[in-house]
């Protein structure tokens, strides 16, 4: 027998100062939206609204709830400490008021956001420090390692891209590849970044949270082949302006994503747990949803209108597959660390309550299919640029986001 | 009457896997119980996964379980990877609650 002695359990206070910021960041994203988001609806999404709104919801929101995430998930799914928690609440600091500095001056003045996104870069890339000595510890990697390492390393490459367009907004420099920096840094942060990420994390927390056992994980070798392949093939084709390297670059990527698709069912039929926890069924339905938009993205490459589809399915993409996946395991993580927080030093001394009596589940099923409803209504008002329906959906998604804000939060009361 | 080890079984009955609601005998996760002459005791266990985040939780409210027992002297837990737990180490009302 192997004794294991180490303990792999956070500071709780690091990861929820991270995903609570977010909250409070989602929330605001939402309501800029509501105020001035009619805009899109004309097919203008690269006004200063849409950038300050949009870098809320990704930097402030799915980046600090993600960056949240893996401070409590990396140790336990890579069996080792933060390197320095300390060096994280500094982290935590710095990419808070870069972040929130940033998008005030994307609002306001984007051509001066230079000094906030150097200061949001910074800390990302002291997260990235903070990861990358974390991760040198593990004894021994596995392809989780490959994925999350993957999706750091695409991190560090969508920030740089950004940093280098508002280098070329403000000087002119690289003006001549603007738009295919501007293409590679969204390919890198919305499918390098997140998809790799939350493919990573998937592999620890489906089976966890279904108790699978027994299932094979050869799959997951094929799926980060081709997928970092289809990431690489697709980035080459935007600065050679080949649409034929396009084409194969999403061919590969649609492939990836749908071999992860059907690992997950398998493991899924390995289930012991006959009954899956509300939120989680939804992480599973945001995998349907974003194997369905890859497919719809390669397709759309055959038609001649590319421009016209790409912004709703960008859209699409981050809130069905990447923000509807966050949103469900944070009803999963948030309870966790709380009853980490005050139940940790109860178990085994008095009754503590499940993590299931933590959240309350009931509402997820009606609040998740509202957010599903709200966001295809949006999706279609971009599509055929209708402000009504627009209007009408974002409002509801508003509505819909500051109530699973507050659900989140009022597991604070238990 | 009930012996020592019974009684510590009981005692690790009352320790829940709060992720899925299941004792941690029933969930089979206990390997093995040691009771020296002088009552101190060593218990063997696992966990479902080796990166299962309530890995501290668990473990201190095993040995805090038995702690709280007149019975017994100083508490030890020892918890193992190998041999690594299957859902067969679990018992049939832990089947049952998982819907099984």
């Amino acid at each position: 027998m192997l004794p294991q002695t180490m303990g792999s359990e956070t500071n709780i206070k690091l990861p929820i100062s991270f995903i609570f910021f977010s909250l409070f960041a989602l929330v605001l994203s939402q309501i800029q939206l509501l105020v001035n988001g009619q805009l899109m609806t004309d097919g203008s999404f690269r006004i200063p609204v849409i950038w300050s709104s949009a870098h809320l919801l990704v930097l402030g929101w799915a980046l600090m709830a993600a960056m949240g995430a893996m401070y409590q998930l990396v140790p336990v799914a890579f069996l080792t400490n933060i390197w320095n928690e300390r060096f994280g609440f500094i982290q935590f600091f710095v990419t808070a008021v870069g972040i929130t500095s940033f998008a005030v001056m994307l609002y306001w003045s984007p051509q001066n956001a230079i000094i906030p996104g150097v200061l949001t870069l910074l800390g990302i890339l002291m997260f990235l420090v903070q990861m990358v000595m974390t991760l040198s510890k593990q004894a021994k990697p596995t392809i989780m390692t490959a994925f999350v390492g993957s999706s750091l390393v695409c991190l560090f490459v969508t920030i740089s891209l950004g940093i280098t367009l508002i280098y070329s907004l403000k000087t002119g420099f690289a003006s001549e590849y603007y738009q295919s920096i501007f293409k590679a840094h969204l390919l890198m942060g919305v499918t390098g970044w997140f998809t790799l990420l939350i493919f990573g994390f998937s592999y620890k927390m489906v089976p966890m949270f279904s108790l699978s056992h027994g299932f094979p994980m050869v799959q997951a070798k094929y799926v980060y082949g081709f997928y970092f392949s289809g990431l690489v093939v697709s980035l080459v084709s935007f600065f050679t302006n080949n649409s034929i390297l396009l084409k194969i670059g999403f061919l590969l990527l649609l492939i990836g994503f749908s071999i992860f698709s059907w690992h997950i069912k398998i493991i899924i039929k390995k289930r012991l747990k006959k009954t899956l926890d509300k939120p989680f069924r939804f992480a599973l339905v945001a995998i349907g949803f974003g194997n369905v938009i890859h497919l719809a993205a390669f397709i759309m490459l055959w038609n001649q209108d590319v421009g016209h589809f790409a912004g709703p399915l960008i859209y699409a993409y981050l809130l069905l597959w990447i923000v509807l996946s966050i949103v469900s395991y944070l009803y999963k993580i948030v309870p966790f660390l709380w009853w980490t927080y005050k139940y940790s030093k109860e178990i085994g001394k008095n009754k503590v309550p499940s993590l299931k009596e933590m959240m309350n589940e009931k509402i997820v099923p009606t609040l998740f299919s509202l957010f599903i409803v709200a966001v295809l209504i949006v999706f279609c008002a971009l599509t055929f640029h209708v402000a009504i329906l627009f209007n009408i959906g974002q409002f509801v998604l508003s509505i819909v986001f500051i109530i699973i804000a507050i659900s989140i939060l009022k597991v604070l009361k238990k | 009457m009930m012996n020592t080890k019974e009684k510590i079984l009981s005692a690790l009955k009352s320790v829940y896997d709060p992720e899925l609601n299941i004792n941690v005998v029933d969930l089979g996760l206990i390997y093995n119980i040691e009771i020296t002459e002088s009552n101190d005791v060593t218990i063997t266990m696992t966990l479902t996964t080796p990166g299962c985040p309530l890995h501290d939780s668990i473990t201190s409210g095993v040995r805090y379980s038995v702690e709280g027992l007149e019975e017994t002297g100083k508490v030890e837990v020892n918890l193992v990877w190998e041999p690594a737990w299957s859902p067969d180490k679990m018992t049939p009302e832990g089947l049952r609650l998982l819907g099984r």
